[in-house]
């Protein structure tokens, strides 16, 4: 194709806006980590951008120091772990065998599984629930309930319907049962599939703190997402009421440190997925595009 | 968007025929069918306590019956009108308001020439779904801080007379952070479907276009964006039932002290009234009204979509 002036013109706008874009998606993250590695007190002289002032690794060390944040990097990683292995066991053999075209009762089951994706009993009757079966202040509460959801199920589902029936076959005939060939044939040609949900899966418990908020009270149980959450509901309110004691000097400390305190803590939650999420972006797009297929 | 299968008629009477025991595939299916039975089935009965007073001491079964009448008080409740306007205006001007962006962004998206440039603008825009949203108020107080960029911007441009306030701490501001902030967080994420479906667009059309003497902004009006049209209109029926429920996670996370009264939605009302304050008969109500009303929205928009375009989810 001929590049005439208006197309060139047009590049050059689109790259232009798209770039204003990516600055603006990328600053608020980029702010937050130069007052992360900035001296608490400098910090609250304003005026940081994307460079620390006065470079320190002290932050980290206050809150790598704290026992509490331990524990609770400790529990938003296993919760995950456990999630990822759990949703995918439950998830994964569901759409395997309502894959097969005669299993008996594959109409009822759809509509069983399809149902409860649209009709919420909404959080009080859940919160009743749990209560009965003792998940209120529960860690199995960050587990037990997320073993299917309707969207995994129909990408996983979608994607093994892909998979050419005769290898299955040639394994039945051969005499193994299904779990077997779920085991050793399924599951490592839908690889990118499970990827893909593991990811997904991953990001949303390693992110989740209304669980937390719901149903936990016991502060051993906190995740790191729900401390972050408490630290930035309670600085906002410890900062109006020291702007509204006109700033005094002893107070403006308080303020720093939980500025700085609050940045790092921001940057450690959001590390683990800005670190893995790039090199993995493709498993994630695909399963927008495998989703998109069946809604 | 549609998907050949790849299963043979002859393939399936045969299987048919040789492997009639299904019982590993019961088995396979057990856990399933057990978590969505609890997780999923159990709940609604729990939808009964909104026609009973709900006593804690005695228990939900031997509460009495009360009828509809925690319906019909829900509409007494102060806040409840509030809260039901307010989680209108938020999601209707959200889901309406914020379709055209992604469609925007991956029209630009794909006119990049560069493989690397458009690569890496995807993986930065893309970025922020990955935040949770409380990281993301947490960067909205940082930039809205009295000495954060926001502010330092706005001196800077009407000088030091400009006085410096939190724009966070009144309520008038929080439709536009919730309206802003979803944007930010999800316009790259949004724009991936419509790249699927720009990538599927036949290369020939654009160039006839060419031909015929069409530039690129002609090409994107006449091609592209009609091209667009089912996608679009998927889109916003999968996304038609928000309209009555709000992101709790957003609309919790940006509330604070100064603009909760003024902003509550009806999820985040639940929460108070319900797990904070035990009003659980009352909280289940205002639960089962939203889910219907949303339920309904949901049926209602696949209904007119298969109408209109023939595209359904159902």
């Amino acid at each position: 194709m001929k590049r005439t002036i208006g197309t060139r013109i047009f590049d050059i706008v689109n790259i232009t806006i798209i770039l204003i874009l990516c600055a603006m998606m990328l600053y608020p993250y980029l702010n937050q980590l130069a007052i992360s590695f900035n001296d608490g007190r400098d910090t609250l002289l304003g005026g940081i951008t994307i460079f620390p002032r006065v470079f320190t690794f002290e932050n980290y060390r206050t809150i790598f120091k704290d026992p509490s944040i331990g524990s609770a990097f400790l529990i938003s990683v296993t919760r995950t772990l456990l999630n990822v292995v759990f949703a995918l066991f439950v998830t994964f053999s569901a759409a395997y065998a309502m894959t097969r075209k005669n299993l008996k009762g594959r109409k009822f089951f759809a509509r069983y599984f399809c149902i409860p994706a649209y009709l919420h009993a909404g959080l009080i009757p859940t919160y009743i629930l749990y209560r009965y079966l003792g998940l209120i202040n529960n860690y199995w509460v960050y587990v037990v309930p997320f073993g299917f959801t309707f969207y995994t199920f129909v990408i996983l589902r979608s994607f093994i319907q892909e998979i050419p029936e005769a290898l299955e076959e040639s394994a039945l005939i051969d005499g193994a049962n299904e779990i077997v060939v779920m085991f050793k044939i399924i599951m490592p040609l839908s690889l990118p599939a499970l990827a893909t949900v593991a990811l997904w899966v991953a990001v949303g418990q390693w992110n989740d703190w209304t669980t937390t908020l719901y149903y936990i009270t016991d502060s051993e149980l906190f995740p790191l997402q729900y401390v972050i959450m408490r630290i930035i509901k309670q600085g906002e309110q410890v900062k109006q009421e020291a702007l509204l004691a006109a700033m005094g000097a002893s107070q403006s400390k308080a303020v720093t440190t939980s500025e700085s305190v609050k940045a790092s803590m921001l940057i450690i939650t959001s590390v683990p997925i800005i670190m893995v999420y790039p090199f993995l972006q493709k498993y994630f797009v695909k399963g927008v595009t495998l989703g998109a297929v069946k809604g | 968007m549609e998907k050949v299968k790849n299963t043979t008629v002859s393939g399936i009477k045969e299987r048919r025929n040789t492997f009639s025991a299904n019982k590993y595939m019961y088995i396979l299916l057990a856990p399933a069918v057990i978590c969505v039975f609890i997780f999923g089935y159990a709940p609604l009965c729990g939808l009964l306590m909104a026609f009973k007073d709900y006593d804690a001491l005695v228990g939900f079964a031997k509460s009495p019956w009360v009828g509809f009448e925690n319906i019909k008080n829900i509409f007494e409740f102060p806040n409840f009108i509030g809260a039901i306007k307010n989680t209108l205006l938020y999601s209707s001007v959200c889901l309406f308001g914020q379709f055209p962006f992604p469609i925007l962004l991956a029209i630009m998206l794909n006119e990049v020439r560069g493989k690397t440039f458009k690569k890496v603008s995807q993986t930065v825009t893309y970025l922020p779904h990955f935040l949770s949203w409380i990281s993301v108020v947490g960067f909205a107080y940082s930039m809205f801080a009295l000495h954060g960029p926001f502010n330092n911007v706005m001196v800077r441009i009407f000088g030091e007379s400009y006085e410096r306030t939190n724009i966070l701490l009144e309520s008038d501001n929080f439709l536009g952070f919730i309206f802003f902030s979803g944007l930010w967080k999800e316009v790259g994420w949004s724009s991936i479907i419509y790249l699927a479906a720009i990538a599927g667009i036949d290369q020939a059309l654009y160039e006839a276009a060419a031909i015929d003497g069409a530039g690129k902004l002609k090409q994107i009006w006449h091609i592209t964006l009609p091209s667009l049209r089912t996608t679009a209109v998927l889109v916003l029926i999968m996304n038609v039932g928000s309209l009555v429920t709000s992101n709790f996670e957003q609309v919790y996370g940006f509330q604070n002290v100064y603009t909760q009264t003024d902003t509550e939605v009806i999820n985040t009302l639940v929460y108070r009234e319900g797990i904070q304050n035990g009003e659980y008969s009352m909280a289940t109500a205002f639960g089962l009204v939203q889910g219907l009303v949303s339920l309904m929205l949901v049926m209602a928009a696949n209904k007119l979509s298969k109408k209109l375009s023939g595209t359904a989810i159902w």
